[in-house]
C-alpha cells in the first residue's frame, strides 16, 4: 500500500468519440475521475454508458480525443511509455483472454518472461505461488480448454498480477460466469482489496461493492452522473437516473 | 419400394417366420458383407494406397517397360560412386602434384608427373625476360625487366636462353606457370583431394574370339608388396562380334538392328565387316503371266523348306508390282503354299506349271543358283519378272564386324570370358593448399552416397518443391504480416503484390521468371540464375501470393481480444504477434498451408517449360523416345500420386499433433 497521498490515477476531462456509419457515438463525454492509491472503485452503469471504455482509456486500449489520463505519475499522451504503463496496470476481460495454446502455468509465465525478462524458475515459481492464491494449483498444467469459466477468470487474474502491477482494472469480471463461480472469482477479488490492490471494478456485483469498494460511480450517457459510497450510492442515490437504473438491477 | 416383398428382413419377429426359420435371429453376414464393412472401416487413404500398390505390383510383375520407366525417372541412382564431383581445378606448383600411375608401366613417381604435364593436364606457359640474380642446382632467380623478382624451379623451365650483355647475364625463360587438373574427384580429405583424370576403360568378351594372343607378364614386386600377384599384359587380335537381329533401318552410314532381348543396337557401316540382308527372289510360270486371279481361284505358290516364307510373303504383298498371276490378295483367292526340298525341284514345279510361282528370300548364293538354273534351262517356262530386291526393313540380318587389335593388362580370366583393360585409369592425388582457383566442380553420378549428383526427375521435383515453398512460406508471412497492419503503405503494397500475382497464372510467373526477370538479372546485375533457381522463384513467389492470403485470414481468425490481453501485460506489438498471435494463427493455417504444399508439388510440373528435366519432363522424353505412353504417363502419374499421399498423411499426423487439449 501506497503511503502516497497524490491519486495514483488523474482522469482530467477525456473525450471518447467512435465513428461508426452510423455516425459518432460521444462514448465518454468529461469525464474527470481521481482513483487514490489502495482505493477500490466500483463502476456501474447501464450497456453503453462508457464504463469500459474509460477503462480501457486508461491502459490505453483505446486512445482519447481530449482531456488527459497520468497513470502513477505519468501521462498517457506519447506512444513512447504505453507498454511501461500496462505492465504497471494489470486488465482482466471479461471474455477471459487466455491464450489457449498454452497451460494456465504457460499464460501466467509469458509475459513475465518476455516483458520482466525473468528467468523460467522465477517465472514458474511466481506463477505457482499465484495459482495458489487464486486457489488452484492443480490446474498448473490444465489448458484453458480443460477449464471452468471461473478457473479460467482466476487464471487471468493470477496472469495479470505475475506482472506485480500497481493498479488492477477489471472489466466485468464475472458477467459472463454462471452464478455458482461468480463467488469463487469475487472471493480471490475481495481478498485482492484487503490487501490494499488498488483496483478499478466494472461490475453490477452490489455484494461485492458494498463489501469491498471505498467508493462506487454511476455512469451514464458517457458521464459520470455521481459518485459516493456504495452504501450510500445504492441505498439513497440522490439522482433520477441513477434510481430508475438501480430499480431496475436490484 | 417394389422388390421390397423379394428380400428377407432379418429383423421380421419370430412369430411371422415359416416354422423352419422361427429358431434363427439375425443370419449371419455374407463374405461379400463383411468385406465390404471391413473396406468401409478402413481410412481413406488406406484404400486408394491399397489400390495403388495392387496396381503397381501388378505392373512391375508384368512387365519390365515399368521397371526401365521407374530408373530412367528417378535419374537412375546407383547404390554407390566413386565419381563424387567433375572437377577443374588449377594448381600453381606443379611440384605439390602427387602422381599415382596405375598402369602396365613402372615409372616413377617423377616422369609420371612429367607426363601428367604433358599429356593428361593443360599447362599454362609464361614467357619472361630480365638478368640472373641467382642460380642454384633447383631454382634460379630471374630480376624481370619491371623489377621484379621471381623464383623458377628449374624442372618446371621448358626453354631458356642466355645472351651475355654489359648488364650481366640476360635470359629469357618460358615455364610452366600454372596447370589445370581436369577429370573426375573421387576422393578428398582435409589435406588432398584425388582426381581421376583418365577414366578406366575394360571390355569383356567371350576367348572364343581371340584370333591371336601375346602376352608378357611383369612380375609384382614382392619385397615391397608381399601379397601382389604377377600382371599378365596382352595384345589379343580379336575377331569382330557377329550379330543377328531384325532389320530396322538401313542407310548408307548406318544400321539399326531389332535384337532378340527388345533392344535395339545402332551400327556404323565403317565398322561393318560384311553383313548379309536377303532378296527377296519371285520367279513365276510364263504361261500364266498375264492370267489375272478370279476371286476365288486358288493361288499355289512354291517356297523351299526351310526358309523364313512368312516373311517372303510379307515382302512380296510390299512390292509395288506384284506378278499378276501372284496377286491373291487383292482378288480374295487363296493362297497354297507348297514346299519343295530344294530350290531346283521348287523351279521346275514352277516350269510345270504345278504352282503359279515361286518367292525365295534367298541369300546371295542361293540368287546365284536361280540364275544358274535357269541359263542350264532355258526353255522351262519359268520367267524372273522383277528384279530382285534387297530386303529394307524387317528382315532377319546377321552382321559381323571388323576384327580389332586390343591391348591391355588381364583383370579377369575364365575358361570363357576375359576382361581386359584397354585403358588403365590414372589419378592425381593433388595437396589441397596448392590449389589455386577452383575452376569447376559439379556434382558427380547419382548415387545413394552422392545425392547431390541427382538433378533429375523426382530428385529434382522434391528439391525444387521444398525450396521454392520453404521460400514461398516465408513470402507468405512477411506479405501476410504486412496485410494486417494499419500503416497504408504497407497495406498498399502488399495488397498489390497479392492481387497481381493472384490474378496470373503460374505458368505466365514461371515464364517471366525465366524469360523476363532472368535475362534482365543477368543483363543489369552480377546475378546469374540457374534454371532450377528460376524455377523456384517463380512457384515461390507464385504461392507466396495464396500463402499470404492464409496467413492472414489465420491472423485474422484469432479474436482480438488475444492482442489486447497480450497488449495489456505491457508486450509491444512484434512480441504480441510473435509470441501470442502467430502461434495461435499457425495451427488454424496448417491444413490449408499443408494442402498448399501438396498444390505446389503438383504445380512443379510446370517447371518442364524452363527446359527443366522434373519428373513429366523426363516421362515426355521417355514417351517420346519409345512411344509407350501408357507405360510413361501411367509411372509419372503414380510417383505423383505416392508422394502427394505420402505428404497428405504426414500434413494429417502433424495436424494431429498440433490440436490442443479440451
Amino acid at each position: 500500500m501506497s503511503q502516497n497521498s497524490e491519486p495514483i490515477i488523474k482522469i482530467r476531462n477525456i473525450h471518447k468519440r467512435f465513428h461508426t456509419l452510423r455516425g459518432t457515438v460521444h462514448a465518454l463525454n468529461n469525464v474527470t475521475l481521481d482513483v487514490m492509491p489502495g482505493e477500490v472503485v466500483v463502476v456501474v452503469g447501464p450497456s453503453g454508458s462508457g464504463k469500459s471504455t474509460m477503462l480501457r482509456c486508461i491502459n490505453r486500449l483505446e486512445t482519447i480525443d481530449g482531456g488527459s489520463i497520468v497513470v502513477d505519475g505519468i501521462p498517457l499522451t506519447g506512444a513512447r511509455n504505453i507498454n511501461k504503463v500496462r505492465a504497471e496496470v494489470g486488465m482482466v476481460f471479461q471474455s477471459f483472454n487466455l491464450f489457449p495454446d498454452r497451460s494456465a502455468l504457460g499464460n501466467i509465465m509469458l509475459a513475465q518472461r518476455v516483458v520482466r525478462k525473468r528467468r523460467r524458475a522465477e517465472a514458474e515459481a511466481k506463477a505457482h505461488d499465484l495459482l495458489v492464491k487464486v486457489g488452484i494449483p492443480e490446474k498448473a498444467d490444465a489448458y484453458p480448454g480443460q477449464l471452468s469459466g471461473g478457473q479460467q477468470q482466476r487464471v487471468a487474474i493470477a496472469r495479470a498480477l505475475a506482472m506485480d502491477p500497481k493498479i488492477m482494472l477489471f472489466d466485468e469480471p464475472t458477467s459472463a460466469l454462471d452464478p455458482e463461480m461468480i463467488k469463487e472469482v469475487l472471493d480471490v477479488m475481495m481478498a485482492l482489496a484487503k490487501e490494499g490492490m488498488t483496483m478499478i471494478v466494472v461490475s453490477h456485483e452490489m455484494g461485492f461493492a458494498r463489501a469491498a469498494a471505498d467508493r462506487a460511480v454511476f455512469m451514464d450517457m458517457g458521464q459520470i452522473v455521481e459518485e459516493d459510497v456504495p452504501d450510500v450510492l445504492f441505498s439513497n442515490p440522490s439522482h433520477e437516473r441513477t434510481k430508475l437504473f438501480l430499480s431496475k438491477i436490484l | 419400394m417394389p422388390d421390397e416383398s423379394s428380400r428377407t428382413d432379418p429383423v421380421q419377429p419370430a412369430s411371422v417366420l415359416p416354422p423352419e426359420h422361427s429358431g434363427e435371429g439375425i443370419p449371419e453376414p455374407s463374405a461379400y458383407e463383411r468385406t465390404i464393412g471391413w473396406l468401409a472401416s478402413l481410412p481413406w487413404w488406406a484404400i486408394i494406397l491399397g489400390v495403388v500398390a495392387v496396381a503397381v505390383l501388378y505392373s512391375m510383375l508384368t512387365s519390365v517397360a515399368y521397371q526401365r520407366v521407374i530408373r530412367f525417372l528417378t535419374d537412375d541412382p546407383q547404390s554407390s560412386t566413386t565419381d563424387l564431383f567433375s572437377v577443374v581445378q588449377i594448381v600453381g606448383e606443379p611440384q605439390s602434384i602427387i602422381g599415382r600411375y596405375v598402369g602396365e608401366t613402372e615409372d616413377s613417381v617423377q616422369t609420371v608427373i612429367y607426363n601428367l604435364l604433358d599429356d593428361v593436364i593443360d599447362h599454362h606457359l609464361v614467357t619472361q625476360t630480365g638478368f640472373i640474380e641467382s642460380e642454384s642446382p633447383a631454382a634460379i632467380t630471374v630480376r624481370t625487366l619491371d623489377n621484379q623478382l621471381i623464383t623458377i624451379p628449374k624442372d618446371r623451365i621448358e626453354t631458356e636462353e642466355r645472351t651475355e650483355d654489359r648488364d650481366g647475364v640476360r635470359i629469357t625463360l618460358t615455364y610452366i606457370d600454372r596447370v589445370t587438373v581436369t577429370g573426375i574427384m573421387t576422393d578428398r580429405d582435409d589435406d588432398t583431394m584425388t582426381i581421376r583424370t583418365v577414366n578406366e576403360e575394360t571390355t569383356t568378351f567371350s576367348t572364343d574370339r581371340i584370333l591371336s594372343r601375346e602376352s608378357t607378364v611383369i612380375p609384382c614386386d614382392r619385397d615391397a608388396n608381399p601379397g601382389c600377384e604377377d600382371r599378365e599384359v596382352v595384345t589379343i587380335e580379336r575377331q569382330g562380334e557377329i550379330i543377328t537381329g531384325t532389320l530396322n533401318t538401313l542407310s548408307q552410314t548406318n544400321m539399326s538392328l531389332a535384337l532378340p532381348g527388345g533392344d535395339t543396337r545402332e551400327i556404323r557401316q565403317s565398322d561393318v565387316d560384311y553383313f548379309h540382308v536377303p532378296t527377296l527372289t519371285i520367279a513365276i510360270n510364263q504361261d500364266r503371266a498375264d492370267r489375272s486371279v478370279a476371286p476365288g481361284d486358288e493361288v499355289r505358290i512354291a517356297f523351299v523348306e526351310g526358309t523364313d516364307i512368312t516373311a517372303a510373303l510379307e515382302e512380296l504383298n510390299s512390292l509395288e508390282d506384284i506378278p499378276v498371276p501372284l496377286q491373291y490378295a487383292d482378288g480374295e483367292a487363296r493362297a497354297a503354299l507348297v514346299s519343295y526340298p530344294d530350290i531346283d525341284a521348287a523351279l521346275e514345279a514352277t516350269g510345270t506349271g504345278e504352282v503359279s510361282g515361286l518367292v525365295y528370300l534367298a541369300s546371295d548364293e542361293d540368287r546365284l543358283a536361280v540364275a544358274g538354273w535357269m541359263d542350264e534351262n532355258p526353255d522351262s517356262g519359268v520367267i524372273l519378272p522383277t528384279p530382285p530386291r534387297e530386303c529394307q526393313r524387317g528382315c532377319e540380318v546377321t552382321v559381323k564386324l571388323v576384327d580389332e587389335t586390343i591391348s591391355g593388362a588381364v583383370l579377369e580370366e575364365t575358361d570363357d570370358e576375359i576382361t581386359v583393360q584397354t585403358v588403365a585409369p590414372e589419378f592425381v592425388v593433388l595437396d589441397r593448399d596448392s590449389i589455386l582457383e577452383n575452376r569447376r566442380m559439379e556434382p558427380g553420378v547419382c548415387a545413394l552416397n552422392n545425392l547431390r549428383g541427382c538433378n533429375a526427375g523426382i530428385f529434382l521435383t522434391l528439391r525444387v518443391t521444398f525450396i521454392a515453398y520453404a521460400l514461398a512460406l516465408l513470402i507468405g508471412l512477411i506479405i501476410g504480416l504486412m496485410r494486417v497492419q494499419h500503416n497504408p503503405f504497407l497495406y498498399a503494397f502488399s495488397t498489390l503484390y497479392v492481387e497481381v500475382i493472384r490474378g496470373i497464372p503460374l505458368l505466365v510467373i514461371l515464364l517471366y521468371a525465366g524469360f523476363v526477370v532472368s535475362p534482365w538479372l543477368r543483363d543489369n546485375t552480377p546475378i546469374s540464375l540457374s534454371d532450377e533457381w528460376e524455377a523456384i522463384i517463380g512457384l515461390a513467389f507464385g504461392y507466396g501470393a495464396f500463402i499470404a492470403e492464409i496467413f492472414r485470414a489465420g491472423i485474422q481468425s484469432i479474436s482480438r481480444g488475444q492482442m489486447e490481453a497480450a497488449r495489456s501485460l505491457g508486450m509491444s506489438y512484434p512480441q504480441a504477434m510473435r509470441y501470442v498471435i502467430l502461434p495461435q494463427a499457425v495451427r488454424v493455417v496448417l491444413p490449408p498451408l499443408g494442402n498448399d504444399f501438396i498444390a505446389m508439388l503438383k504445380d512443379s510440373a510446370l517447371i518442364s517449360v524452363l527446359a527443366l528435366p522434373d519428373l513429366l519432363q523426363l516421362g515426355r522424353l521417355y514417351v517420346s523416345r519409345t512411344f509407350r505412353a501408357f507405360e510413361g504417363y501411367n509411372t509419372v502419374a503414380i510417383l505423383y500420386l505416392l508422394m502427394t499421399l505420402f505428404l497428405s498423411m504426414l500434413v494429417r499426423i502433424i495436424e494431429r499433433r498440433s490440436r490442443l487439449p479440451g
